[in-house]
């Protein structure tokens, strides 16, 4: 999901693309199941506390991923890719907390709280193309 | 941090890449450092002295001098 142009032709890159694959494949196929009705007998229940547990294992996996791309990539990419999620994750905290109060004193409408990571995801594809110094 | 990295580079005829190569860095990295939009590590700093065989400062103006 990092956009790196050409390094993602490296070793490196193209080992975080295939994690990055991987785990938001199976990020999906639990979201889709579950949309399909695959676990509506357990929802509600204690025991839907694993699939929660089983879909936010894939946002784990992906930040991982994300540091494996960092620890393998020189100094430049490195501090590019820490400068956009710090960038990103600001903005969605941002969003996410404006939204949060907004609920508690205006009376916005709720929205779940699954959605700060595609909302994070969100935020790097707008901010990221604008950070392109170390500095 | 300005630098002669660009010349000294061409001087050589070789590319972004493969100066990256030489170095062990990405060529984005190598045109961050010609465009000055990154101040490498003192260890990349010495890496690239030690490949064009001339001391730091004069690859690298020292900001501070």
């Amino acid at each position: 999901m990092l956009s790196l142009g050409p390094q993602q032709t490296t070793a490196a890159g193209r080992r975080y693309v295939v994690r990055t694959m991987a785990f938001m494949s199976g990020y999906v196929a639990i979201n889709i199941a579950a949309i399909l009705g695959a676990f509506d007998e357990i929802i509600g229940t204690p025991v839907a506390w694993a699939l929660a547990l089983a879909v936010s294992a894939p946002v784990v996996g992906q930040i991982w991923a994300t540091l494996m791309l960092m620890r393998d990539s020189d100094e430049f990419v490195r501090s590019v890719i820490a400068k956009q999620f710090i960038l990103s994750a600001g903005i969605a905290m941002a969003i996410a907390t404006a939204w949060g109060f907004g609920e508690s004193y205006a009376g916005a409408y709720h929205l779940p709280a699954w959605i700060i990571y595609p909302l994070f995801w969100a935020c790097f594809g707008v901010a990221a193309p604008f950070v392109r110094t170390s500095r | 941090m300005k630098n002669r990295l660009k010349l000294l580079r061409v001087e050589r005829g070789w590319t972004q890449e493969q100066l990256g190569q030489e170095l062990g860095v990405s060529r984005q990295a190598v045109n961050a450092l010609e465009t000055e939009k990154h101040d490498p590590s003192l260890d990349l700093a010495y890496r690239i002295a030690v490949l064009f065989a001339r001391p730091v400062e004069e690859i690298f103006d020292n900001p501070h001098a």
